[in-house]
């Protein structure tokens, strides 16, 4: 044990030396999840690839980040070392949570990685495409069962966006919330609901096996790599992508948001992070500046309607 | 290759003097971060993850098996030795371990969970090995009726650890099952019970309830006896070890408690919590010393104990098989077995047997090194009741707020923890059971979601709950449990009246 | 230990008194049952195929709270619980004070000043009441937490001057 001891105090002495900006990154979630391990890796490559000397992540979980958020926004104000790690999870919660702290208190900087929402059937279901799917949500909406993550998630959002297409009224799906993508995962194999819904990522390897039949994809075209068509090619003009991005503190000068993205550029343009994208499975969808912040805008105003339109907000 | 072979293989590769040594440091460090209240298996690996990056590819996954064996098994020593279990699955270890603690068999109690989780971890992995498809074809096969029967069991049969009065457990229950509506109801995403207070959204969290109510409830309890019990505990009364009665009423709790909770383990919703209320009330109903339940009878520590352990290599078959990560260990390994370049999922078996292989064999290396490591330890353990009290329990509640201030460092969490610790702590005033409040925590929530799930997909149709054979056997077990003493009780009440009046004589 | 209760012998004939500390249970759990009942009045019961809403399990929980009031009141009227032995109350308020000192320091002096207050306050309660020698036990103690799990082992845990003084 005694080198245990004598290990950890020589790693702490070599996180030391202080380079450029010190910066200190809220996971606005609990270690281990999506937005820890997003935080985390930025930590990892910031401080790896000199870009910053100093990186520390704390976690402030709670309400779909919310409590994080609000936190954030009311510490650091005018503070350019301070960064938040988010999603369009957050979007949501927000809404449902009625959070008085929105993302337009936050200076956000980039969308950083991206993944669809894939629409699945079991193996042996009679629905071979999202035509089927459709024709069997206008004939008898209760009678389609979807199995995805909690009410008001991306998940549900996507949901009912499909069905608000289809001119199906929103309220009136049978949507069956699971507590993790694993327990949604189970439900689908074992043919307990219709279809399931929910990142990509949790289908992957079934789809693969071709245990589950993956029918669409929620992105605006093709994505490499995926065996699958849009849901616009099904004839729903539905796109959801669930992003992640890193945003700075509110009240800067023009200077400091500057100077940060330039930061983050470096980061996502290191061979660092493209390793960890790809051991992680990660699809890269940076996008920052004007263009994200106007996606963003577009992304809360069509969230805003549907979660008005499926009755979770009022 | 075979299974055998590629297993032997593995064991070959495990088994090299460097890698054992890996073994033992992951199982030592498991421990050693487990054992601390507060920090639950979930914590310990993803604490230690990061330890292994720096190993070659099967150096890192013994250590990585080692440490997921030792955290949870580390958990079961505070239990016993302090009733200040850290985790949910060592809620009930606590019931019956700390009773025997505290009649100085402690020594006893340690060495029936450490035998039990390793006997109920080897024959686990091996499940794991040879049996892994038809488990997760059964455990696939449990829909959210099943789950809902499943739960309708576990909370007939929690009446086993009610303690002496029926009114007190039940309350007990209740309150928890009140506390389990708090936060944002899942189905339809509206907050129950938050008053506005973001904080509340997400519910009350298992490991701050537990840590609250046991850690810091027992050492206000304590606290308040003031200079009535003595500075130290004696710590050994009689032998260390266990004896050859301890053996004789141990090894059929072992084997039970591996039987259920090997496949609740690989369940998407079950877990090694409930796996350890099963075995608990199961030994309570076979044991021919029912009365020395609730006063430290050895089957209630071993029963769970190997419950717990069956759980945790039972998590790993939906983990391996389906790449389905069913608790917020496994949720953690996943994200451990990726920087190996193991994709867990249907075709892991196929595309990458030496892998798969090499983390079964290392499991039964850890498991067997986890027995190396715990035995000898056991009498040092027990030494740790003479640490004078004062130093001992500011240390407890040093390590139970760190856990929590770990997991989530705000002010709130710690303010619930100093709520529901002095709730923990009039609770033992006036007699009322702990445990019953954490398992109506675990298991509310969960039996009101999968009833809610079950009734949705069928829409309405109650009916549909009864027509799953499965469900069907699920509930006629749990209404015998409940019929079965009726019935003995109404027949046998003379003769135990008068077994009363004989005692009293 | 002493923990036998009394009342497991069903032959307590009326003899005992009303229990009045026990007594306060069960209004305590009618008001819990009151506070859960009307939470679950506000929630809006949407359109649903499971016919169960949001409202039906906290409804359940307390009608059931309720009757466990009543059934408390009573055996508290009978005196039915178990003997309870005088508390000493001095150590439970130090302790009490150290969990509270924690959680008010944490923010503001870091998790070593803080969890070293807890430390001594608990001792304190148990008896070491020399504050100037397990205080400074207490930090030192917690500070070398603070490196194992804060640095060592990347738990975010609250740096405070302490700390920052070293990293």
């Amino acid at each position: 044990m005694k080198h245990f001891f004598l290990a950890s105090l020589i790693a702490g002495a070599m996180a030391l030396p202080a380079l450029a900006a010190d910066y200190t990154i809220i996971a606005p979630a609990g270690p281990g999840g999506g937005w820890d391990q997003t935080a985390r890796s930025i930590q990892t490559v910031l401080q790896d690839e000199k870009i910053s000397g100093s990186v520390q992540v704390v976690n402030v979980p709670g309400a779909g980040g919310t409590i994080g958020l609000a936190q954030f926004a009311s510490q650091n104000s005018g503070n350019p070392n301070a960064l938040i790690v988010g999603g369009y999870v957050m979007v949501g919660a927000i809404l449902t949570n009625q959070s008085p702290v929105s993302l337009k208190d936050v200076t956000p900087i980039a969308r950083l990685t991206g993944e669809y929402e894939a629409i699945v059937v079991p193996a042996a279901s009679p629905i071979q495409n999202m035509e089927d799917l459709i024709k069997a949500l206008k004939a008898d909406p209760g009678a389609v069962s979807w199995a995805g993550g909690s009410a008001g998630g991306t998940d549900h959002i996507t949901a009912g966006l499909i069905a608000k297409a289809a001119g199906v009224d929103p309220t009136k799906i049978n949507y069956v919330a699971y507590a993790g993508g694993g327990e949604a995962l189970a439900a689908i194999l074992g043919n307990q609901v219709t279809a399931g819904i929910s990142g990509y990522g949790e289908f992957e390897a079934q789809v693969k096996a071709g245990t589950l039949r993956l029918i669409a994809i929620s992105s605006a075209e093709r994505v490499e790599g995926i065996d699958a068509p849009t849901i616009k090619e099904g004839g729903l003009d539905v796109v959801v992508q669930n992003w992640r991005m890193i945003a700075a503190a509110p009240g800067l000068s023009a200077e400091q948001v500057t100077a940060i993205n330039a930061d983050i550029e470096k980061m996502v343009n290191s061979e660092g992070w493209k390793t960890i994208l790809k051991t992680k499975g990660w699809q890269n969808t940076y996008l920052a500046g004007d263009a994200f912040k106007a996606q963003l805008d577009e992304d809360v105003a069509a969230t805003e309607s549907i979660l008005k339109d499926i009755g979770l907000v009022k | 290759m075979g299974t055998f072979e590629f297993l032997l293989q593995g064991i070959l590769i495990a088994a090299q003097p460097m890698n054992l040594l890996y073994a033992l440091i992951g199982v030592t460090l498991g421990t050693a971060v487990g054992v601390l209240p507060g920090i639950g298996p979930a914590l310990t690996v993803a604490l230690l993850l990061p330890v292994t990056y720096k190993l070659d590819p099967a150096g890192s996954l013994i250590m990585f098996a080692g440490i997921y064996y030792g955290g949870m098994y580390g958990g079961s020593t505070t239990s016993i030795l302090l009733n200040t279990p850290g985790e949910s699955a060592s809620v009930v270890t606590a019931l019956e371990g700390n009773k025997m603690a505290r009649a100085g068999r402690g020594g006893p109690a340690l060495a029936t969970a450490a035998i039990g989780s390793f006997v109920a971890g080897l024959i686990a992995t091996l499940g794991l090995a040879f049996i892994a498809p038809f488990v997760v074809k059964f455990a696939l096969s449990f829909g959210p009726r099943e789950y809902f029967a499943l739960m309708v069991l576990a909370f007939v049969t929690v009446s086993a650890a009610f303690g002496d009065s029926t009114l007190r457990g039940l309350t007990a229950l209740f309150v928890g099952l009140g506390l389990a509506i708090i936060g944002i109801d899942q189905q339809t995403g509206q907050a129950r019970l938050s008053f506005g207070i973001p904080d509340l959204l997400d519910g009350i969290e298992v490991t701050t309830l537990a840590v609250a109510m046991f850690a810091i409830g027992e050492t206000l309890f304590v606290a308040c006896q003031g200079d009535r019990i003595p500075d130290k505990v004696e710590a050994v009364k009689g032998s260390v070890w266990m004896s050859a009665q301890d053996w004789a009423r141990s090894w059929k709790p072992w084997l039970r408690g591996t039987f259920i909770g090997f496949p609740i383990g690989a369940m998407p919703a079950g877990g090694a919590d409930i796996a350890s209320f099963l075995s608990y009330s199961t030994e309570k109903q076979f044991s021919r010393h029912k009365e020395e339940f609730g006063k430290g009878a050895i089957e209630g520590v071993a029963g769970p104990e190997a419950a717990n352990n069956a759980s945790a290599a039972g998590t790993l078959v939906p983990l391996l098989s389906l790449g389905l990560p069913t608790t917020a260990t496994a949720a953690i390994m996943l994200a451990g077995f990726q920087q190996y370049g193991l994709q867990p999922g249907p075709l892991l078996f196929a595309t990458n047997p030496q892998l798969v292989w090499g983390l079964i064999a290392s499991l039964l290396i850890a498991n067997f090194m986890l027995l190396v490591l715990n035995l000898p330890l056991i009498g040092l353990w027990v030494k740790l009741l003479t640490i004078p009290k004062p130093w001992l329990y500011a240390g407890i509640l040093l390590f139970a707020t760190l856990g929590t201030i770990g997991a989530n460092p705000s002010v709130f969490e710690l303010g619930m923890l100093l709520v529901f610790g002095l709730l923990g702590f009039a609770m033992r005033i006036f007699g009322y059971p702990i445990a019953p409040v954490v398992v109506g925590l675990i298991l509310g929530p969960m039996a009101e979601q999968q009833l809610r799930r079950a009734l949705a997909i069928s829409q309405g149709d109650v009916t549909t709950l009864f027509m799953s054979p499965i469900a069907a056997v699920l509930f006629a077990l749990a209404f015998l449990a409940v019929a079965v003493p009726l019935v003995l009780r109404a027949r046998g009440k003379g003769e135990v009246l008068s077994q009363f009046a004989a005692n009293e004589d | 230990m002493s923990e036998v209760p009394s009342s497991h012998v069903p032959s307590s004939h009326g003899k005992r008194r009303p229990d009045r500390a026990a007594l306060a249970i069960a209004p305590v759990l009618f008001i819990l049952a009151g506070i859960i009942w009307w939470d679950a009045g506000r929630l809006a019961e949407m359109s649903n195929y499971s016919r169960i809403g949001p409202a039906t399990v906290p409804h359940v929980v307390a009608i059931g709270l309720a009757l466990l009031a009543i059934w408390t009141g009573f055996e508290a009227w009978r005196g039915d619980f178990p003997e309870r032995e005088p508390i000493e109350v001095q150590p439970v308020v130090m302790i009490v004070a150290g969990l509270a000192g924690q959680m008010l320091l944490l923010k503001a002096a870091g998790f070593s000043i803080a969890t070293g207050v807890l430390f001594a306050l608990t001792a304190f309660g148990f008896g070491r009441r020399k504050l100037w020698i397990s205080l400074p036990i207490g930090i030192v103690f917690s500070f070398v937490v603070y490196i194992i799990f804060g640095r060592f082992l990347q738990l975010s845990l609250p740096a405070g001057p302490l700390e920052h003084l070293f990293f």
